[in-house]
């Protein structure tokens, strides 16, 4: 069994997944962004009780006139059939930089799913430029002052000849196509922050992201 | 350079005391204790007969003014300067062809290279396949027609246990970075670390392995496509 026993699944598409997952491992390999890795603990073909809604896949970070956005995509890729991944017992922290000390967070932005019933929610601590704690429904824009955030199911937005990477790798001859994107018709879930870069900004300090998540009581 | 280091071997003393130069300056006081990585097996990639490359003038060579790949690299986050111009690897916008920018600045001598050489050719599809949204939330929407959760405005369950009582599973700053240059035999310390740890130069000898088994084995093809290497032979 993989680990989805405590995210959200349709009760009827679960087992589905299970058999999914296992194709899927056989097929993915073991580059991507950050897909599937560490593969030891979020890589069924590695691990055979994978971490799927702790792996990370990507963290995106960019900047407008006016506003910061940070987009982390996890628990993917999965087919376009696939329910969304949220876990109760994960914690997911954006953390972020904005003095001369490089690795040491000044901000914190942190994310967890609950439920009520089926429903899921999503809450969100620590968003620079919010007075308190957001949250909400998932698939729903929550909006406090400046800040937006979302949780929900998307596309996923990586694009790589994952194929061309693995036989480079096993080969020793580069042999990527650009027109080849393992990616392509799969989601992730995901979440999306925006906040005011004014809530950001310190002098000409750059500003430095990165993701972790964590499991309660443990790795499976 | 910041601090003392201690390595057995010479040849990655000096290579190290050089990445030390170009990744700038750091501070220990908020210093986390991680177990040290154990050694692990090099990554094994076919490379042409007497193949032997040095992969220091990679790591030490200027991507944009002032950042060298090893900056990029170590620590490894994702790096915003918010008087400049948004797009990889200043931030990266859903958009950017990080991977063979990426390439590029690991592999190429950019001296010689632009940064957008792979970009150009391309070696890689260089979009998504569907569109991304202009406003928020700017993620494209989900393929197909996967089952959501039913609706509710409130009342979740949400934990409320201190960090502390989580445990680490996973980290990522800049793509491919953990998946490309840490070998498999170190994931599970590079995922428990932080950029901290970066900083302090514990994956080093890993990322240094890792990147020449990439060299070796790929020089002959780079030699072929008339492209400029940033590796130098040993």
């Amino acid at each position: 069994m993989i680990g989805l026993g405590k995210a959200f699944c349709v009760s009827a598409t679960c087992a589905v997944l299970v058999g999914a997952a296992s194709f899927l491992a056989v097929d993915r390999g073991l580059f991507a962004a950050d897909h599937l890795d560490p593969p030891g603990r979020t890589d069924a073909a590695v691990d055979p009780n994978p971490d799927v809604a702790a792996d990370i896949a990507d963290v995106y970070a960019w900047h407008t006139a006016n506003n910061v956005v940070i987009a982390m995509t996890f628990a993917g890729p999965q087919p376009a059939s696939r329910a969304p991944t949220y876990d109760r017992d994960i914690l997911y922290t954006i953390n972020i930089s904005n003095n001369a000390v490089p690795f040491d967070p000044e901000f914190q932005i942190r994310f967890r799913f609950g439920f009520n019933g089926q429903a899921v929610g999503v809450q969100f601590t620590g968003v620079p430029g919010s007075t308190g704690p957001i949250e909400g429904p998932v698939e729903t824009n929550l909006v406090q002052g400046p800040v937006v955030v979302r949780a929900g199911l998307f596309d996923d937005p990586f694009f790589f000849d994952l194929q061309g990477f693995k036989e480079t790798r096993s080969t020793g001859k580069l042999s990527f196509k650009n027109d080849r994107n393992f990616f392509a018709g799969q989601n992730d879930t995901a979440v999306v922050v925006q906040m005011p870069r004014s809530a950001l900004e310190n002098g000409t300090n750059p500003i430095r992201i990165w993701a972790t998540t964590a499991r309660f009581g443990g790795n499976i | 350079m910041r601090r003392s280091l201690r390595l057995t071997a010479g040849v990655a003393s000096l290579s190290l005391a050089l990445l030390l130069t170009a990744c700038g300056g750091g501070d220990s006081k908020t210093s986390t204790p991680v177990t040290p990585p154990a050694q692990s097996a090099p990554l094994v990639i076919p490379a042409p007969s007497g193949a032997n490359f040095n992969v220091l003038p990679c790591l030490s060579q200027l991507v944009a003014p002032g950042k060298t790949v090893a900056n990029l690299v170590v620590p490894d986050t994702v790096t915003i300067d918010l008087n400049a111009p948004s797009g990889f690897p200043n931030g990266r916008r859903l958009t950017d062809s990080v991977i063979d920018i990426t390439l590029a600045a690991l592999f190429l001598d950019l001296t010689r290279e632009p940064v957008t050489r792979f970009v150009n050719l391309p070696l890689g599809p260089q979009a998504n396949e569907v569109p991304f949204r202009p406003d928020f939330p700017y993620l494209a929407p989900a393929n197909g027609n996967a089952t959501l959760p039913p609706f509710a405005a409130s009342g979740f369950n949400f934990r409320t246990d201190a960090p502390a009582a989580y445990t680490r599973v996973d980290r990522m700053g800049m793509p491919a970075v953990a998946t490309v240059v840490i070998g498999p035999n170190e994931k599970l310390n590079y995922n428990d670390g932080d950029p901290i740890n970066d900083d302090k130069l514990q994956y080093y000898p890993e990322i240094n392995r890792t990147l020449k088994a990439f060299a070796d084995a790929l020089s002959d093809d780079f030699a072929a496509a008339n492209l400029k290497m940033c590796a130098t032979p040993n």
